[in-house]
């Protein structure tokens, strides 16, 4: 029986399929390679693919089972396909965003102009719990705050991208994007070479030679890069651990480092030696306990003000989780349009403030309709399903948006897209976001031809992060847009080169190529 | 390289030579015993010496504490697999894991697997499967499992500080069990000499059929026994194997090879290549070094095996603190 036999796209927008059985022009090369596969076949390959997981390590605790049970992080094989246009598209709205969102983070630690001008409310900014007023008037290297973003992007019901929210502080996942690679490449190799997809593991060179640039004066040479951790407990120490090894720098805790005179040292079985760029994975809250959380034991006491000193370099800046905050996120459209005179070119999905009366009465009428999230949680934590949420739960988050309105925002469910996953025996169609990394240096920004997309493998789930049962796909970014000749072509060579002469009859008697090449968007 | 993970490269050479060498013990004494043509009862005449092998891991109160009956499937539950025993092979080795675990992007990500996959394939096993398959099955793979990691980190890692450091906690613990392992065999098999003439240094070369199987087991259990065939051609004698297992250069187990290694992963470290001592850690591994460069086999056991070998141990662990203290928490 195919893997796709009986696949229903039912009402939602389908990446790989327009209708039940008719792929779209970028998954017909995935379609075709796949559709004869036995459901026994595939699951030999995902067992496999689980097997090398849980061989690396790259697993999580089973918490409360008492032999230590570990399980590999849910992975679905089907890769996601985004075409070349459309990505080109993502690339200019992504780097609009983040370059606005860099010189609103400029302003706001600076002359306030945006505020003084009236476009973002000053409380909303100066009330934000990730407000940073110790930082003000300190000038990172380059002007820059965010290095690394992540945000979170979703389709609509009409496949319309739109920014979920911004993840500007330490956004994590890139490792599995990379991970998730070369899994693929050995599963699926010869699709690599037919479809060419876009390679990703440039990240870490990029990083790498941006995290230099960051050096104080006088320490360009051969700077001392490291990566700060919380330690193995932390759920993306793995990800520390696999980052620090690939970008061949240190990896410290806060233990390792301390500060004398404003520079920062670690401890060696040499003595101290000087650190020039921390690329870290803590908090603002946890990173200098003399500045911010004094219980703090993850940071290093002095750091920020040997950062404020120029002796060393914070990637990313501190103080930039006043630019993801959910509440600003609304304002994010008319940031854009203040800085650059531009409009977005990558939506929001629409937002009501709490903290606006019109809005706040709205919120609290419909909330069986919407989706209510608290400000500054991230993982799906502080967050309502308004439709599918308990009338108790619901009363329980209008108490909490009375108490509390600057911090809760509302959102309409927003169907989001459905991509095939592997269930069992055959694919069903399961809710998926994108998180596309964006490296912000001195030169440039870039944007990785890849990116992590979550999918909520729960039935009906809407719910993509890890922490709530979510898994990820490999994201393929196509150079090319697809050709229905050259399509062809290339599928009969494949098929043969894999000695299944008779699969390529089908398809190359494509019934429908105009149909397939006005479906690309 | 940063202490902390020093210190983990030392803890994880440690700790997968512990596991190494408790397999190889209980192997070894459960495989000895059943060849001993004693007949194979449960229980504290049970010929399996197990209270031995509890003081050479010093474990006994553990045991004790949480068993009631002294049956071969509670040690070997006890020395597999038993989270309550700090120095069981699946606590041993899983610490070796965290410890790889946290500076997995220091050592080569083969070293990282190797201690991870045989941990996984460890966590299959438990006491019916080794009853079932065979202690010796179980066991093997542990060493091998060892081997595997040694080879790969030979194979893969820089000559390094890192692999010094993984050295001087591998030698360590080599030396130090190799120390434990003589100090309490030797105490049981000792008796049959000194009731024969406990005055003269003669009789430590007869012994009886039962103390020959003994000593050959504690040959066995550092993989000695044929290298000591190679050198001594004299038998199994005490002397000789006290001489072998204590003071030999060459002998890769022998607790003079083994701190001699220590001292020259420390001296490379420090960079130090005179003769004198640059740091403290490199001062008290020297002297111990020149103790066993300088003693006669006889002499140790005149002068009380028991006693040098109690202060080889202290040395050890003074030797531990000193490394701690000078390179990775200051």
């Amino acid at each position: 029986m195919s893997l796709f036999h009986g696949y229903e796209t039912e009402s939602f927008y389908d990446e790989m399929f327009e209708a039940p059985g008719t792929p779209r022009p970028h998954y017909q090369k995935l379609y075709t390679r796949l559709r004869d596969m036995s459901a026994e076949d595939f699951r030999k390959r995902t067992q496999l693919a689980d097997r090398a997981l849980i061989q690396q390590g790259i697993t999580f605790a089973v918490y409360g089972d008492e032999k230590g049970t570990e399980k590999p992080f849910p992975f679905d094989l089907l890769p996601r396909i985004i075409p070349a246009r459309e990505w080109e598209f993502l690339e200019r709205g992504l780097k609009q965003r983040l370059t606005a969102l860099n010189l609103f983070l400029h302003d706001i630690y600076h002359d306030q102009k945006i505020l003084n001008d009236g476009v973002v409310p000053r409380e909303l900014v100066v009330g934000a719990v990730n407000y940073r007023p110790q930082f003000r008037y300190a000038d990172p290297p380059g002007g820059i705050y965010v290095h690394i973003c992540g945000s979170d992007l979703i389709r609509d019901v009409d496949g319309t991208y739109r920014v979920l929210e911004d993840n500007l502080r330490t956004p994590s996942g890139v490792s599995y994007v990379l991970e998730n690679r070369i899994i693929l490449t050995r599963t699926f190799p010869s699709l690599f070479r037919d479809l060419a997809v876009r390679p990703v593991d440039h990240y870490t060179t990029q990083l790498l030679a941006n995290l230099c640039e960051l050096a104080p004066a006088g320490r360009e040479a051969n700077p001392n890069v490291v990566l700060l951790t919380p330690g193995v407990y932390n759920s993306a120490y793995f990800e520390h651990s696999f980052l620090a090894q690939q970008l061949g720098i240190e990896l410290v805790e806060g233990r390792d480092l301390f500060c004398d005179d404003n520079i920062v040292y670690m401890k060696t079985t040499r003595g101290p030696q000087r650190v020039d760029v921390i690329y870290r994975r803590v908090d603002d809250d946890f990173l200098d306990p003399l500045t911010f959380r004094s219980d703090s034991v993850l940071g290093v006491s002095g750091l920020v003000n040997a950062y404020r000193a120029g002796n060393v370099a914070l990637a990313n800046s501190i103080g930039t989780g006043v630019a993801d905050d959910k509440v600003i996120y609304a304002y994010v459209p008319r940031i854009i349009e203040y800085y650059l005179g531009e409009k977005a070119l990558i939506q929001n999905v629409d937002t009501y403030l709490a903290s606006n009366p019109q809005d706040y009465k709205y919120i609290l009428e419909n909330l069986d309709k919407l989706v209510v999230k608290a400000a500054n949680e991230s993982g799906g934590y502080g967050m309502l399903m308004g439709p599918q949420a308990t009338q108790q739960k619901r009363e329980e988050f209008a108490e909490q948006i009375k108490a509390n309105p600057r911090n809760y925002i509302a959102q309409p469910l927003i169907s989001l897209s459905r991509a095939p996953a592997f269930v069992e025996n055959h694919c069903e169609g399961r809710h998926i976001d994108l998180r596309p990394y964006l490296l912000f240096g001195k030169e440039s920004i870039t944007l990785i031809p890849g990116a992590l997309t979550r999918v909520a493998l729960r039935k009906g789930s809407y719910v993509v992060n890890s922490s709530q049962g979510g898994g990820s796909k490999d994201t393929w970014v196509l150079a090319n847009e697809p050709h229905p000749l050259s399509q062809t072509m290339g599928g009969m060579s494949q098929t043969m080169g894999e000695g299944t002469m008779m699969q390529s009859l089908p398809q190359s008697t494509n019934p429908n190529p105009t149909l397939e090449q006005g479906g690309a968007q | 390289m940063l202490s902390r993970d020093a210190d983990a490269c030392f803890w994880i050479g440690r700790y997968v030579e512990r596991a190494e060498a408790t397999a190889r013990m209980v192997d070894v004494h459960y495989h000895a015993a059943l060849e001993s043509g004693l007949p194979g009862i449960e229980g504290a005449d049970s010929p399996m010496r197990w209270d031995s092998l509890l003081a050479i891991s010093h474990t006994a109160e553990e045991f004790y504490k949480h068993y009631d009956v002294y049956s071969d499937r509670n040690f070997l539950h006890h020395f597999a697999f038993d989270t309550e025993n700090p120095n069981s092979i699946l606590v041993s080795w899983s610490r070796a894991r965290e410890n790889a675990r946290s500076i997995r992007e220091q050592i080569a990500s083969e070293m990282w697997e190797a201690i991870n996959i045989s941990y996984l394939q460890f966590r299959d096993w438990d006491v019916d499967r080794i009853l079932a398959e065979g202690p010796h099955a179980f066991f093997n793979r542990v060493k091998n499992a060892s081997h595997l990691f040694q080879g790969i980190l030979n194979r893969t890692l820089l000559m390094s500080e890192t692999r010094d450091w993984l050295d001087i906690g591998r030698f360590l613990e080599r030396g130090d069990q190799t120390a434990r392992l003589l100090d309490v065999k030797y105490h049981d098999l000792l008796p049959a000499y000194q009731e024969e003439d406990a005055e003269s240094v003669e009789p430590l070369g007869v012994g009886s059929t039962m103390d020959m199987h003994g000593w050959i087991a504690v040959l066995k259990s550092v993989s000695a026994f044929e290298m000591y065939r190679k050198i001594y051609r004299g038998g199994i004698l005490p002397a000789s194997v006290v001489d072998f297992l204590v003071l030999h250069p060459q002998f890769p187990a022998s607790v003079n090879h083994c701190v001699k290694r220590v001292e020259g992963c420390l001296k490379r470290i420090s960079g130090n290549s005179s003769s004198a001592p640059s740091t403290e850690p490199e001062r008290v591994v020297g002297r111990l070094v020149a103790d066993l460069t300088y003693s006669r086999p006889e002499e140790i056991i005149l002068e009380g095996l028991h006693e040098f070998l109690d202060g080889v141990q202290v040395r050890c662990i003074e030797i531990g603190n000193a490394i701690t203290r000078t390179y990775l928490s200051y």
